[in-house]
């Protein structure tokens, strides 16, 4: 275990590592730079290139890259070139404002998920089960943005019983932020949940299909316990990747949630910074969700790991070769 | 009034916002909207809650940069004089200029008594101070060119201040109204965008660049005290978000915002909030590059201007808030306006085309999101021009690179600016050869020895006259076409009054909360 462990912390360096190459080569190809971008209809000759020389933008592509590495390695990510403030300090304020919102998403939309998707998959063909279903279809084939639009309209324009937006911007106040994050986080609960019901409705199915469950059926256990206690622990297993890839997702920041609620989080800034060009930012948030997607799956490998004994065994692939052929069959 | 009806035309209009301006274009009913902005007494001690699109985090409080935070201007500084709706030159700092005879020298006479809102007096050393900024080649200011005419600036007495010329220019106090030339205090450049201390009838209580900022007012103002007590902004990127924040009451009012027809509608029909006009206020251009293959020929550019009737675009790509432009650049409000009657005549415009060999021409006219009326614009113009058999291919572009891989690169393209300049300072800066600022390349000799005489003539009658001519020759011969200029739609709260603004304009004194 330790072993695996140690590989995965080493290919997620290498992932790392690309991530900011790639992005600094994607920035790099993006038409206009830092200086164009910010002067717009006043980016006159004379003015670009002294804005260019301001922030050091005349260097080769590769020294600055270079330089860039060097920094990011002993923990330097530089200063914005656009607001001249700290890349960390900026993405950290940033980061905890998309954690304010993406927490009680995670927390809540995970916990109803799973629980509406065993709930759907042991009353399979029932009217619980397609209601369930559609609801889940449905929002699920409804765009982010759309939801957050007939949230703003429903909950702050008709009924003003939460803000539309975040005033305050980088700066905002806690105080300011917490009445401001529910429609936000209610718009990524029902974005992620659909997935998340899906699967574990599966899932849920197959578990109560399986020969252990028949069983403890016969052994005459109530049809509840066989659910709650023995099927459902064990199906969250394959649901597991799901939900990490939903985590990763929130905890990136989603872009067009953060701009339709003018919310100063990880996504506003992403967008924000690719607009004006601001690449060391761009850097450190590559970085950052590159970091998110790696321990969030390292994290749901390992949950798996400790949850399934099965996949810890020496036979482990003589196991896995069987019950995929099962799963053909 | 029946409230369900109203919140299904919110909501369709709310979400057919993406897709509204395609709509706009074939046939949704007529835009209505009040033609003034409410006007009565404001009350005492309210804050206005200012919606402002940030341009980005690196914006600064110095009036000189063109990064600048404009809503702030107005409200923190002042500048030497200003202009008024006539695009007359009228006082604000100072109260009366004079030139020598040959319009090279020209002294300003400063109030007497003002403070900064330090407490430091203001003296003609705080007006020299100001204009060297500007001119200083590291600040890089947009109004650095308009103003390098200037020689030397002499601080003659405690309130007199002379700005000594290099050519004559009987203009010049003009230039001096620029967003640009708001007065700082001496030897504050290093500060100024932190701190915006100025003379104005606000005092900046803080700010945070692309965040949210407050002013309180100043008691002590030399024209009055303003109504309100405080104005809070803050910065909403996107624009949907803006319009939410007025409709959910959290803002009063959205600056430097044109809404969109199907948007304009949903706020004007929305209880509570309203839309003001501030007439022609976007002046919008189709610049076609006078050094491009397609367009070198004086009479290629006539025929598509011939092709086309502003009436038409106006009607259609605005449903009417504007007015059309006949392709002079000079909005109708300016004293100098040159009132012509264009022709139109896509006849004319295809026996042009036949005469020099282009009877199929075909080129692609540049649009994108980057203004929500460009794309309508540009499909009006295209229609309008097939008539003379023109055809234009319209091609959207991202917004985000717009002004710097279209303008000034491609043939044909959706421009625009706002309208605002003085006289002196539109032709020469957007029209004279060579000027930085000339989105068509257009170069004319005649034009350019026009301007200089009109800048070197004293007498003011011939000296419009001149500029006149000028206005003439670029509708007969210039690049950059002048479709419309469009009223901008602003959306504000029902219980704002006296709101106020034409150019660069905007009265922060009169403008206030209606009373309770």
């Amino acid at each position: 275990m330790l072993r695996l462990i140690g590989t995965r912390l080493a290919t997620s360096v290498i992932t790392l590592f690309l991530a900011a190459f790639f992005v600094f080569f994607a920035v790099q190809a993006l038409p206009g730079d830092v200086a164009e971008q910010l002067l717009g209809q006043n980016a006159t000759e004379e003015a670009v290139a002294t804005m260019r020389e301001q922030l050091g933008l005349d260097a080769n592509v590769w020294v600055r890259f270079a330089e860039w590495l060097g920094g990011a390695v002993t923990g330097d990510f530089g200063t914005s070139l656009v607001s001249g403030e700290s890349v960390s300090g900026t993405l950290w304020t940033a980061f905890s404002h998309t954690l304010l919102i993406a927490v009680p998403a995670i927390v809540v939309g995970i916990g109803l998920s799973l629980v509406l998707g065993v709930w759907a998959g042991s009353r399979r063909g029932t009217s619980t089960d397609s209601g369930i279903s559609i609801i889940a279809l449905v929002a699920m084939s409804i765009p982010e943005f759309v939801v957050a639009t007939v949230l703003i309209l429903l909950l702050a324009i008709i009924a003003p019983i939460f803000p539309a937006v975040v005033l305050g911007g980088p700066g905002a106040s806690l105080s300011e932020l917490l009445p401001a994050i529910v429609l936000p986080a209610i718009t990524l609960v029902i974005a992620m949940a659909a997935y998340i019901i899906r699967a574990m409705r599966s899932s849920t199915i197959d578990g109560l299909a399986t020969e252990y469950a028949t069983t403890a059926e016969l052994k005459g256990l109530t049809r509840r316990r066989v659910l709650w206690r023995h099927v459902a622990p064990s199906a969250i297993l394959p649901v597991l990747p799901v939900i990490s890839i939903n985590v990763a997702w929130l905890l990136g920041g989603v872009v067009v949630v953060e701009s339709v609620f003018n919310y100063p989080g990880l996504g506003k800034l992403m967008i924000d910074s690719v607009s004006t060009r601001d690449l060391p930012i761009l850097q450190a948030i590559a970085v950052l969700s590159a970091l998110v997607y790696v321990s969030v799956n390292l994290i749901a490998d390992l949950l798996a790991l400790a949850a399934d004994p099965r996949q810890r065994t020496l036979h482990s692939s003589q196991r896995r070769s069987r019950s995929s052929k099962e799963a053909t069959a | 009034m029946n409230p369900s009806l109203d919140r299904r035309r919110l909501l369709t209009g709310i979400l057919g916002g993406a897709t509204a301006l395609g709509l706009a274009a074939c046939g949704a009913p007529a835009l209505t909207l009040p033609e003034q902005a409410a006007s009565g007494t404001a009350r005492r001690g309210a804050t206005l809650r200012i919606a402002r699109p940030a341009a980005s985090a690196a914006e600064t409080l110095d009036p000189a940069s063109s990064l600048s935070a404009y809503e702030y201007l107005g409200a923190l500084y002042n500048r030497v004089v200003k202009l008024d709706r006539d695009g007359e030159t009228v006082p604000d700092l100072a109260t009366d200029w004079s030139s020598n005879v040959d319009a090279t020298s020209w002294d300003f006479q400063l109030r007497s008594g003002i403070r900064f809102h330090d407490g430091r007096p203001l003296t003609s050393r705080d007006v020299r101070y100001t204009f060297r900024h500007i001119l200083d080649p590291d600040v890089a200011s947009p109004q650095a060119g308009a103003l390098d005419l200037i020689d030397d600036i002499v601080a003659v007495d405690e309130t007199t201040v002379r700005f000594v010329l290099s050519t004559p220019n009987a203009e010049f106090p003009s230039l001096l109204t620029a967003y640009q030339c708001y007065v700082i205090p001496e030897d504050s450049a290093a500060e100024i965008g932190r701190t915006g201390i100025g003379t104005g009838p606000f005092i900046l209580e803080h700010y945070t660049p692309a965040g949210a900022g407050a002013v309180r007012v100043n008691e002590d103002y030399f024209d009055g005290r303003a109504a309100l007590d405080r104005i809070e902004f803050s910065s909403i990127q996107d624009t949907s978000a803006r319009v939410n924040a007025l409709l959910a009451r959290q803002v009063d009012l959205l600056s430097q915002t044109n809404l969109d027809n199907p948007t304009a509608r949903v706020v004007a029909n929305s209880a509570g909030t309203t839309v003001a006009r501030v007439a022609n206020a976007q002046w919008y251009t189709i610049p076609m590059l006078a050094t491009s293959e397609e367009f070198a020929d004086p009479q290629m550019r006539q025929a598509m201007k011939l092709a086309y009737d502003p009436n038409a675009i106006l009607s259609t790509a605005l449903q009417g808030t504007g007015t059309p432009g006949w392709d002079n650049p000079v909005p109708p409000e300016l004293k100098a306006w040159l009132d012509t009657d264009r022709e139109y005549d896509p006849e004319k415009a295809r026996g042009i085309l036949r005469s020099i060999g282009r009877e199929d021409f075909s080129t692609r006219i540049y649009t994108s999101a980057y203004e929500p009326n460009f794309t309508a614009i540009a499909t009006a113009y295209a229609s309008q021009v097939r008539e003379a058999g023109i055809d234009l291919r319209i091609t959207n572009v991202a917004a985000d690179s717009y002004y710097t891989q279209v303008w000034m690169s491609e043939p044909l393209m959706v421009s625009y600016w706002f309208t605002g300049r003085p006289v002196d300072q539109l032709l020469n800066q957007i029209f004279r050869s060579g000027s930085s600022y000339n989105e068509s390349a257009w170069s004319n000799e005649q034009f350019d020895q026009l301007l200089d005489a009109a800048r070197a003539d004293t007498n003011e009658t011939t000296r419009r006259q001149k500029y006149q001519d000028a206005q003439r020759l670029i509708i007969d011969d210039g690049a950059d076409m002048t479709p419309v200029f469009g009223d901008r739609l602003v959306g504000l709260s029902e219980n704002v009054v006296n709101y106020d603004e034409y150019g660069f304009e905007m009265d922060y004194l009169s403008l206030g909360l209606k009373e309770a």
